[in-house]
């Protein structure tokens, strides 16, 4: 099997990510559930790298898609899909935070203002 | 038991952004009806609301930023928890509402023992309505139908009434416009009882002016189905 370049550099820019993120468990700055989602997503890509075509042809396969490009772009476009949605969550997260911070500063002000 | 609540009993709550110019007239007309007991939550306005209404001796709850009508609510909900407040009621600041309708939430929810009057303006005189509003009212109850057990004619109307036990049930967590739907929701899922009742609607330029576009449906619509469906 002739070995190209980015089946060497993705595989480790994967193990890199995989290392930073179990620090990031380990400090507890992230629970078991992201941790394993992250672990997922790295190994995945990790994988695919080094077998991309007898993965894409699986892929292809599995989901009755006649060629495997096709099947990479599809799976590409799950991936983002999925990373919007979460974005999107975590954006919904932050809003709901600034709300509450809002409102817990305009019930001091007008408790401190005699309004309550 | 606490007895059935009077006018005596209700405050008037009007989340508002930006309504510096209607507020004088819309809080003269609420003390000509007799309700004086008014709170103003001014959600993040630039125009001087929150001067405004402390300059007429109301009390008034600013948010330092604006967060949405949904929030401005929330907020008009844990200042009426943290008081006791037997009753609230939530009404527009842009003047659409009528005060004298206060009267008829009031009659509903001694009549039918709800914990939870919605001024239905479908139940009334629907022709003064713009199309376009029409047409956003129209998606809107058709959404929120879906995800509840009773069918409303005005899922989006802004005069509610809540008693105590709403007061303290509710927690709402969308801070647009899409927590008229979720107020209706999270009250069945919490077991209050909920009327509606026919309530009038005064549309001016300056209120049509105000409330939803095409834009902002769209991004209510979407929110809340966000909200309902991955919470």
């Amino acid at each position: 099997m002739e070995i190209r370049l980015f089946q060497l550099l993705v595989p480790g820019v994967a193990l890199l990510f995989i290392a930073a993120v179990a620090v990031r468990y380990l400090k507890g700055k992230i629970n078991l559930s992201e941790f394993l989602l992250s672990l997922i997503f790295w190994m995945g890509l990790g994988v695919f790298a080094i077998f991309p075509d007898n993965i894409s042809v699986f892929v292809a396969k599995l989901f009755g898609i006649k060629d495997n490009v096709n099947a990479v772009l599809f799976l590409s476009i799950g991936v983002i899909v999925y990373l919007l949605f979460k974005l999107y969550a975590e954006i919904k997260e932050n809003r709901r935070k600034l709300t509450l911070l809002t409102r817990k500063i305009a019930l001091k002000d007008a408790e401190e203002l005699d309004e309550l | 038991m606490p007895g059935p609540l009077t006018k005596d009993d209700i405050y008037v709550c009007l989340p508002a952004y930006n309504e510096a110019t209607v507020l004088p007239e819309v809080i003269a007309s609420l003390k000509e009806h007799g309700f004086r007991k008014i709170c103003v939550i001014d959600d993040g306005s630039t125009d001087g609301t929150s001067k405004v209404a402390r300059s007429l001796g109301i009390t008034t709850i600013a948010h330092q930023i604006n967060r949405g009508a949904g929030a401005a609510v929330q907020t008009g909900i844990e200042v009426a928890r943290l008081k006791r407040w037997p009753a609230l009621v939530f009404m527009d600041a842009d003047g659409q509402h009528l005060p004298e309708d206060i009267h008829a939430l009031l009659g509903k929810m001694t009549e039918t023992n709800s914990d939870l009057i919605v001024g239905s303006r479908f139940l009334s005189d629907l022709e003064q309505m713009p199309a376009s509003r029409r047409l956003f009212n129209a998606i809107g109850n058709l959404m929120t139908n879906i995800f509840c057990k009773q069918r409303y004619t005005d899922s989006q109307s802004g005069l509610r009434l809540l008693n105590q036990r709403a007061i303290n049930e509710l927690q709402l967590e969308i801070d647009g416009f899409g927590f008229c739907s979720e107020m209706l929701i999270k009250a069945e899922k919490a077991g209050l009882k909920i009327s509606e009742t026919p309530t009038h609607v005064r549309y001016t330029d300056y209120s049509r002016s105000k409330g939803q576009d095409l834009q902002m449906g769209f991004s209510t619509a979407f929110n809340f189905l966000f909200n309902v469906l991955f919470k």
